[in-house]
């Protein structure tokens, strides 16, 4: 029974997921097309899509990160099916109050939302209020997914194991399965993430509601905003890359993945970089303190280490001369690591100081995340979704049409994303809706960006169609 | 050209991920006897990527903005102030009730030292050289200072963009200064 409702709403998420991004990339290509100059929309209409696109996106990808985590999390405890129902509704309710704020109202802080930004009402006066409490609905939801499946997990399993400590002696009693470790790592940030949200939210309310008596230090509320939004999104990757060590040498029918000392090492070490890496989005801010300037650089540099020596390598052991069953799902998964790995080049190089200065807020900051994301994380999610819906329908994906598949979404991602690359090389602006002249390479870039996303396009709508397809006849078995 | 540099490293370290992920892939096609000595080859290949971050932090860490010129006395302080949807340059500090502003000369070769503040949201403060090449940039924040020194090499005109998203005219914030 209780399986049977997992299944379902998992099985739901997948579909709202899949139908958010269709339309979240429609949005983008309208946005390439207007910085092409094939469109013309006015600002306004371009930065509110470009708020909501950006809200979407991170939204819905690390929604199904936690979706995936909480499907598989079943294999090990017991998760609760009301948490999992309430981040649903929640997040349904949120992101509408978000598309109306934007779309209706015309919001557009970019969704970053940058203090004072939300608060400079530019739109509807009703936007700003409900922004924010969208913000917060979204929050709620999530805070309580978080917290319960870390509850569940520590149910089973004792902090030490659920972090894997006892792997640092030989031979240990009880194991933790590697699965069970990166959820609780990536929940350990999520929560803490969520919780910083929180406290955003209370400010931003604060001075909303104050008339002009509390006013928040712009400084403070960068730090914040940034420890959410970045961590947040480095988080959805793991939650990705939970699914990857679970599931990778299943569907090639190898020996699962263990636990090992380095493994262990590897995902602690990781949660102490990853809470204080978000530091890389302050170095052009010169008033923050020299040292978490500093602490910025090197924890974005040793993010990438532990990523780099055990779960990449782990891949390639997993890989290198053995007969892998190769299928739809883990070719997904390998393309997204290699996706990921190109994604972290351009994000290191970025997250040096003495780059960042003639790369901040050039497109090169939307080329490196956008590789995290359309060959990375989006492709590990795609699998386990594509996994997921062949467990309990008939037919898979033929190998011809796998090729295909991945081939389109290969050459569109990597057009796309190289139009954005030499366009941060060309030092042109990001988040701007249209270019100065003097950047005679921005508009066709932006042509170029849109021709490629579209190619992107064809096999996100297939995949769409065929993964939808099997959700819902796991939401409706025919009689 | 730094931007060239980043772009050639970028698209080196990109080929190389290239090559090894189809070699791996294309190796799990024929034989059946994996990686031999895998813990081995994955402890050399952290040392490697280790020794090589570390070279890059050391490297780049002392040419961090912060550092810059720290040690000497700018020629000229430039007062900027960022509001929406314009910028207001100044050899003297900027009224928030009645900003102005005036044309900046400033002299080649020698250090300057920008102080830059927004009146109302963050604004970027980012200076274009004459081929449209973003050559430095700080932000512009509502409540603080940042302080940008840098020496202009070369004489000419140097357009200033907003480099930080700031609402609806965020792409015609502009401004420009000549170096002679």
């Amino acid at each position: 029974m209780e399986s049977k409702k997992l299944k379902k709403i998992t099985a739901v998420w997948i579909i709202v997921v899949l139908t958010l991004f269709v339309i979240s990339i429609v949005l983008g290509i309208l946005m390439r097309l207007n910085q092409g100059g094939v469109l013309h929309h006015a600002p306004i209409t371009f930065y509110s899509n470009m708020t909501i696109h950006g809200i979407t996106m991170i939204g819905i990808w690390f929604v199904a990160g936690m979706a995936g985590i909480n499907y598989l999390m079943e294999r090990y405890v017991k998760t609760s099916y009301s948490a999992n129902l309430i981040a649903l509704i929640l997040t349904v309710i949120g992101v509408l109050m978000l598309w109306a704020v934007t779309l209706i109202g015309k919001f557009h802080t970019a969704w970053t939302f940058l203090y004072p930004l939300p608060l400079r009402v530019m739109w509807a006066q009703w936007a700003t209020p409900v922004f924010l409490v969208a913000m917060s609905i979204l929050t709620t939801g999530w805070l309580i997914w978080g917290i319960s499946m870390m509850t569940q997990v520590l149910k089973k399993y004792s902090i030490p194991q659920a972090f894997a400590w006892q792997h640092f002696k030989k031979d240990p009693a009880v194991k933790t399965p590697p699965f069970i470790l990166i959820s609780m790592i990536t929940l350990v940030g999520v929560v803490t993430c969520l919780l910083v949200a929180v406290v955003l939210m209370a400010l931003y309310f604060a001075e909303y509601f104050s008339k002009g008596s509390f006013v928040n230090d712009a400084l403070l509320m960068k730090n914040l905003t940034y420890f959410f939004g970045h961590t947040i999104a480095n988080e959805m990757l793991y939650l990705g890359l939970a699914v990857i060590y679970e599931l990778f040498s299943e569907v090639g029918e190898k020996p699962k993945w263990k636990t090992t000392w380095y493994v262990a090492l590897a995902w602690n070490f990781t949660l102490i970089f990853i809470l204080t890496a978000f530091l890389h989005h302050l170095y052009m801010d010169f008033v923050q303190p020299e040292g978490f300037q500093i602490v910025g650089q090197i924890a974005s540099y040793m993010a990438s280490l532990p990523a780099a020596a055990v779960t990449v390598f782990s891949v390639w052991v997993a890989v290198y001369r053995i007969k892998i069953k190769w299928t739809l799902t883990n070719l997904l998964f390998f393309i997204g690591v290699a996706g990921w790995v190109i994604g972290g080049f351009g994000a290191v190089i970025d997250a040096t100081i003495s780059n960042n200065i003639v790369l901040h807020n050039t497109q090169w900051v939307p080329a490196h995340f956008h590789t995290y994301n359309i060959l990375g994380n989006v492709l590990f999610s795609l699998g386990f979704f594509y996994w997921f819906s062949i467990q309990f329908t008939d037919k898979v994906v033929s190998e011809k049409f796998s090729k295909l598949i991945l081939s389109l979404l290969i050459i569109g991602g990597a057009g796309f994303l190289l139009a954005f690359y030499i366009g941060g090389a060309d030092s042109i602006p990001r988040r701007f809706s249209n270019y100065p002249a003097e950047f005679t390479t921005a508009k066709p870039l932006a042509n170029i960006g849109a021709a490629f996303a579209t190619i992107y396009l064809i096999p996100i709508l297939i995949l769409f169609y065929n993964i939808s397809k099997r959700c819902l006849k796991i939401l409706f078995p025919s009689s | 050209m730094q931007q060239s540099s980043i772009l050639l490293l970028f698209f080196f370290l990109m080929g190389i991920a290239l090559i090894v992920f189809t070699y791996i892939y294309l190796s799990s096609k024929k034989a059946d006897q994996g990686m031999s000595n895998p813990l081995k080859k994955r402890f050399w290949f952290f040392l490697i990527l280790t020794i090589i971050m570390g070279i890059f932090a050391s490297v780049t860490i002392p040419k961090s903005p912060y550092f810059a010129f720290a040690d000497k006395t700018p020629a000229k302080v430039i007062h900027v102030a960022a509001i929406q949807f314009a910028f207001f340059l100044s050899e003297k500090a900027i009224d928030r009730e009645k900003p102005s502003g005036q044309q900046i000369e400033l002299p080649v070769n020698e250090v300057i030292e920008f102080r830059v503040t927004s009146f109302d949201v963050n604004h970027g403060f980012a200076i274009y050289d004459e081929s449209n090449r973003l050559i430095t940039q700080t932000q512009a924040m509502p409540g603080y200072v940042n302080r940008l020194r840098y020496k202009f090499e070369e004489p000419g005109k140097y357009n200033v963009l907003c480099l930080e998203y700031c609402g609806v005219a965020h792409q015609l914030m502009r401004t420009s200064f000549v170096v002679k």
